[in-house]
């Protein structure tokens, strides 16, 4: 029986996950896991801007050859549909109606060789679930988010701001079950969870006391509440655990709710003026919340442009159309986010990432040479202005862009082909190099990892993400 | 000779001081911690400060000899404060018995950290059991400390360490050892080093401890044995598969129960005392709770505490579980979590994924034998196939999660209690399991023989058909795919397979007591804190017809359940390596129990289009008796999410049920909590438009015992002479969150 003194032993070493398992507490840090504490950090916050839907990089960040629309033109021919713009940067442009944000970028990096996963028949949510977790759905675990890594092994800047925020998206769209699945800290406990704020205008209204409950009753039923407890006989059986973590919790979102920090959530306080700027919609005044908030010490932050199916930048048909829209939505707050969080210094220590789970294009669907079952109907020749337009899911060659907390100013990284198919031809990275990139500007061990069920898992698969410094200072 | 001394007083000092200022940034860098470390830099200083004083005082000595006696003593002062940090600094390097270790008369009391083998009875000439007990240790170290990188899961340096023929060719810089020389083997000098050498193995995690590194090099020293049988052994527990019956020991007085007879001889083996029963109250709202999943009303409490029978507690767990659907809805959710069935959820928009509900309710309501269930399950009709045909995905998903993989891994995980999610995608680094008895088990339910793949690369070679143990049977891997299920159905309910009552058998008692005779759940080759227990809980639960509601009562009504409840000292309590089983510990209610006690007590939490699954249009007799719905019946939603509802993405055989902000924010200001107590607040104060009647008709309801006066005056002060509905409903939410009302003691 020799073998069971170490197999306990081995227990102890390897299988704090199961305190996940059993609903007591966080898991622990693997062993395995390198010391992180003297990393250099050159980030404390993080903001996601994330296009949602699949945003065609040819209309976007990495325009090419103008093809206009005319009746009769061949499918083939469409490269992009709107003429080009030129950046702030020498010889990079970008395509109509991103002006804003083309003259905000010498204070970051342009991605344009993101390869997203070959998944097989394309589901935007398992693409998503990919991009937000860095795994590819199912697994036999339930991962956690980005945000929820983050918000683990950092903590809250400000302990009154919960260290992971989610703006802009509602779980009562079509595909709602399959954005809830990632959506989630999984295995790393219920506490990282997103906070959600649906909609960024009634943001307050997650961080104040019940609506018809003034302050003043407010207080007095937090009173009453410990008043209660100390009357009631639960004293009597002494300390327990899950006891003392209640009435912890309930103390804590007490301080939250009672806070004026919670004034952050609050857009009416906002200088009108700064407030039109951003007000494109739900998805500006998203960025303005996330603005007010990095200010007051969020930790993470994703704000997206809502994803329903075939709305936003789904586009399925009426591509070139659709995209006015979009850009008209993106472009200024966007713009005025960097610009505001720059003026504030704030953009040193905050990385903002502007990205989208694929791209698309006129005719492919997946990647060149892994094709997969068409979704839309485009006829070779098009008659129609409802056909023009990206209305395929591509995955070889995305745009991101990517500002501060240590990331390169006025940089380019990566290159797709100037002719169809448009993929990447230089530097290519995939998820699991940008949110190891975004690991390491926070400091976050590369090789962090937690032993669910006595397996090692790690932030990116098998540890193996690789740091990009091409993209950092 | 002055001249030499005080020349060796600079040195002295000044090789002091630079020690001192090495000694801190090396503490700094290595990280290491403790007091031997605070004592030793402390001292440290002392004598850097002690040797700035010497200078001094060998200079003033020069010209001032009255200062000479200052300077001696200090002298001796600073070689003693010396002579005290190198000791201290030596237990850092070397260890706190670095100078007694040697000594004749020091015993090695203490069993080493890993291992409790007696390293001494190596040292003479092994006999060929004792070759095979070092191997099987050299194997455990191996195993426990060096698989994670070094096996078929992961190959670093071309080196894998977990079978013979790989250990003995070695990695890509040749073999790692020279048997019968230890001192030109690899391995030893590697796992010798010092943390921060850049060669040291493990380079991550912890070092091994002296104890390993000198069996390793025991073995190496001894010409590495290897004989044929010492494969046969495994290096991880493993628990019997076949069942066993323990005798019971004999009746004592008031433990007539086998539970008791059971518990209490595990008790006195652990000098540990029984408590007191619980009062009345205490075990009705404990019953109920556990097997309704409902909190008793003041007039069930009174007809109980009443009732002159002095079997009266085992008469009212009988009538507990024969309010069938009160049952029914209760341990629905239970099984809901473990068969990932659920209302909505991802899969079911494209069709790849199937609700069991109607069958599971079915089930719990005529209390299917387990054995019949667990047929069911495998070999499954139309209502009762969502558990094994997954959750399909549209797209391509990694062959670890293909519908087959995900059948094995769940049946294994629920029916089994084994983890077989390493093995999907490697051999596993955990436990004895292959890749290729992943697959063969998998394939029992695929509709043609699966290719295996290892770390998602196809290997080309085809997957066998077998269940997990050759003792259960054969499967006949021509057959089609329904007559697999049928094979694999009736050979895992045999009686013969003893696993599948022990893992229901100990699912059942962590619902009743808090925590599982064997933790986790899931992994049921872990120790329990009593075999006896567990397996004639399961030997019994075989021989009585696999019959739940028996085993639900049988547990109830035992001496140890009715006993005062436990306090959970901390997070990590439950798991602990060294857990003691004292009793039932204290929980948290389930999101639904805490939704229905406030449907309940309050106003209903759900409306009638929240409601996914309605019993009583599925099953005619089935009454609808509540004025709410339970929340075991709606769609997942935000608040039963923060209260720690899981999405059912996966199996889940334990509630997260960890207070967090999220939660307490929910709780806090959240709509819903919000408006039921709102309008709660309005019904109290028309039924009961006196404060003191109020209050009192409250506590009665909602922890079933008067106010005391402390109670009464502060709800007096809150609500004045006529309760406002405002005042109520903060008086609801006070009572509602305080632990006395969330916990079940």
């Amino acid at each position: 029986m020799n073998y069971l003194k170490s197999r306990r032993d081995f227990i102890k070493k390897t299988s704090a996950a199961a305190m996940a398992t059993m609903g007591m507490g966080a898991p622990l840090a693997g062993l395995l896991s390198s010391c992180e504490s003297k990393m250099k950090t050159t980030a404390d916050s993080v903001i996601l801007l994330f296009m949602a839907g699949g945003m065609a990089h040819t209309e976007t960040f990495d325009p090419k050859r103008h093809t206009p629309f005319r009746k009769g033109m061949e499918a083939k021919e469409i490269l992009s549909t709107f003429p080009s713009i030129p950046t702030k940067l020498d010889g990079i442009q970008f395509s109509e109606g991103l002006e804003n944000i083309a003259s905000v970028m010498d204070k970051g990096t342009l991605i344009r060789s993101y390869q997203a996963a070959d998944l097989g028949h394309i589901l935007h949510t398992r693409h998503q679930y990919h991009f937000h977790t860095c795994y590819e759905p199912p697994q036999s675990v339930v991962v956690p988010h980005l945000g929820s890594w983050i918000a683990k092994e950092k903590g809250a800047l400000n302990p009154v701001i919960p260290p992971f925020i989610n703006i802009g998206q509602r779980f009562t769209v079509g595909e709602g079950e399959e954005l809830k699945a990632f959506h989630t800290a999984g295995f790393l406990g219920s506490e990282y969870g997103p906070f959600m704020i649906p909609d960024p205008t009634s943001g307050l209204d997650s961080v104040r006391p019940p609506v018809g409950m003034d302050t003043k009753r407010f207080e007095s039923r937090n009173q009453l509440y410990k008043d209660l407890i100390a009357a009631g006989p639960m004293g009597e059986f002494g300390s327990d655990y899950q006891k003392e973590s209640l009435k912890r919790s309930m103390e804590q979102a007490y301080i939250l709710l009672n806070s004026p920090e919670a004034k952050a959530f609050d857009l009416s306080q906002e200088p009108k003026e700064s407030y039109d700027k951003y007000n494109t919609g739900k998805f500006g005044l998203g960025c303005l919340l996330a603005k007010r908030l990095v200010n007051q010490g969020a930790r993470y932050i994703t704000v997206t442009t809502e994803y329903e199916p075939f709305m936003g930048w789904d586009t399925h048909d009426n591509g070139h159309t659709r995209l006015k829209d979009m850009k008209k939505l993106i472009d200024a707050p966007i713009a005025q986010l960097i610009k505001d969080l720059d003026e504030s210094g704030k953009l040193d220590r905050t990385i903002v990432l502007v990205a989208s789970e694929f791209s698309r294009d006129m005719l492919t669907e997946g990647r060149p040479d892994l094709k997969v079952k068409d979704q839309v109907q485009v006829p070779d020749i098009v008659e129609d202005l409802k056909n023009f337009g990206m209305h395929r899911h591509f995955t070889d060659g995305c745009s991101m862009l990517m500002f501060g907390g240590g990331i390169k100013r006025g940089h380019v990284f990566g290159k797709t082909a100037d002719e169809r198919p448009c993929k990447t031809i230089e530097n290519p990275i995939k998820i699991d190099g940008i949110h190891q990139t975004i690991y390491h500007a926070l400091g976050i061990a590369s090789d962090l990892n937690y032993e669910i069920e006595q397996r090692p898992f790690y932030t990116t698969p098998d540890g193996h993400g690789k740091v990009e410094t091409g993209l950092l200072t | 000779m002055r001249k030499a001394i005080n020349l060796m007083v600079y040195f002295g000092a000044t090789s002091v001081f630079s020690s001192v200022i090495f000694g801190l940034l090396l503490a700094e860098n290595e990280g290491t911690a403790g007091s031997t470390l605070d004592i030793h830099k402390y001292i440290g200083i002392a004598a850097a400060a002690l040797s700035i004083a010497l200078i001094y005082f060998v200079r003033k000595a020069q010209s001032h000899p009255s200062a000479i006696k200052i300077y001696r003593s200090l002298l001796v002062i600073t070689a003693v404060d010396v002579g005290f940090a190198g000791h201290y600094g030596a237990s850092l390097t070397h260890g706190e018995s670095f100078l007694t270790e040697t000594l004749p008369f020091q015993t090695d009391e203490e069993a080493p950290e890993s291992i409790t083998i007696n390293l001494a009875s190596f040292q003479n000439e092994l006999s060929s059991e004792q070759e095979v007990q070092l191997v099987t240790n050299v194997r455990s170290v191996f195993a426990h400390n060096c698989y994670k990188c070094h096996s078929g899961a992961k190959i670093e340096g071309d080196l894998r360490l977990d079978e013979k023929e790989f250990i003995f060719a070695g990695g890509e810089s040749g073999p790692i050892f020279e048997a019968g020389n230890p001192d030109n083997s690899d391995l030893i000098r590697r796992i010798s080093l010092s943390k921060n050498h850049k060669d040291v193995m493990p380079s991550k995690g912890k070092l091994l401890t002296k104890e390993e590194i000198q069996l390793l090099t025991i073995w190496v020293e001894k010409g590495a044995p290897w004989p044929e049988k010492a494969d046969n052994f495994s290096v991880y527990r493993v628990a019997e598969l076949a069942p066993r019956k323990p005798n019971l020991p004999p009746v004592k007085s008031g433990l007539e129960n086998p539970i008791d007879r059971l518990v209490n001889q595990y008790f006195e083996k652990n000098s540990i005392e029984w408590t007191e029963l619980v009062d009345d109250r205490t075990f009705l709202r404990r019953a109920y709770l556990d097997i309704v999943g409902l909190i008793p009303s003041p007039s069930d409490l009174e007809e109980f505490e009443t009732d002159p029978d002095p079997n009266k507690r085992s008469l009212w767990v009988e009538r507990l579980l024969n309010q069938t659907d009160d049952y029914s809805q209760h341990w629905l959710t239970f099984w809901n979590d473990a068969l990932r069935n659920d209302y909505t959820g991802t899969g079911y928009i494209t069709g790849g994924r199937f609700a069991i509900t109607d069958w599971i309710y079915t089930s719990l309501r005529y209390n299917k034998p387990y054995d019949l269930f667990v047929k069911e399950l495998l070999s499954p009709t139309d209502k009762s196939k969502g558990f094994i045909e997954g959750i399909r995905w549209r797209g391509t998903v990694n062959a670890s999660q293909r519908t087959e993989m995900q059948a094995a891994q769940n049946v294994g995980q629920v029916i089994l209690g084994l983890n077989l999610k390493c093995a999907s995608c490697h051999d596993s680094f955990i436990s004895d399991w292959k890749l290729e008895e992943s697959y063969a088990f998998a394939n029992i339910f695929a509709d043609s023989t699966l290719e295996i793949s290892r770390c998602e690369k196809p290997t080309g070679k085809m997957a066998q058909t077998k269940i997990l143990w050759e003792d259960l049977g054969e499967i006949d891997s021509l057959a089609t795919k329904a007559e697999k299920l049928q094979q694999l159905a009736d050979q895992l309910v045999q009686p013969k397979n003893g696993r599948l009552s022990r893992t229901i058998v100990n699912r059942i008692w962590k619902q009743m007591m808090g925590r599982g005779i064997v933790e986790p759940v899931d992994e049921m080759d872990n120790e329990p804190w009593s075999q006896d227990l567990l397996d004639w809980l399961a030997s019994d639960f075989t021989e009585n017809g696999y019959d739940i509601k028996r085993l639900i009562k049988q547990i109830a009504t035992s001496k140890i359940y009715q006993s005062q409840s436990i306090p959970v000292p901390s997070s990590d309590f439950l798991l602990a390596e060294d857990y003691q089983f004292e009793g039932m510990v204290r929980r948290r209610m389930t999101a639904e129990q805490f939704s229905d006690a406030v449907s309940l007590l309050a106003a209903p939490l759900f409306d009638s289009i929240e409601v996914k699954f309605k019993p009583y249009e599925l099953i005619p007799e089935a009454t609808q008796n509540r004025e709410f719905t339970r929340a075991s019946l709606v769609a997942n939603n935000e608040f039963l999410k923060a209260l720690g509802r899981p999405t059912r993405e996966i199996v889940s055989t334990s509630r997260d049920s960890q207070a967090s902000l999220l939660q307490a924010l929910e709780l806090s200001n959240g709509d819903k909590l919000n408006s039921a107590l709102q309008k709660g607040a309005v019904t109290w104060i028309e039924t009961y438009p006196d404060s003191e009647k109020l209050t009192r008709e409250l506590f009665a309801k909602a922890v079933l015992r008067e106010p005391n006066s402390k109670e009464m005056e502060l709800a007096m002060k809150t609500f004045g002479e006529k309760p406002a509905a405002p005042e109520v409903q903060d008086f609801l939410w006070a009572l509602f969150l305080s632990p006395e009302f969330q916990m079940i003691y």
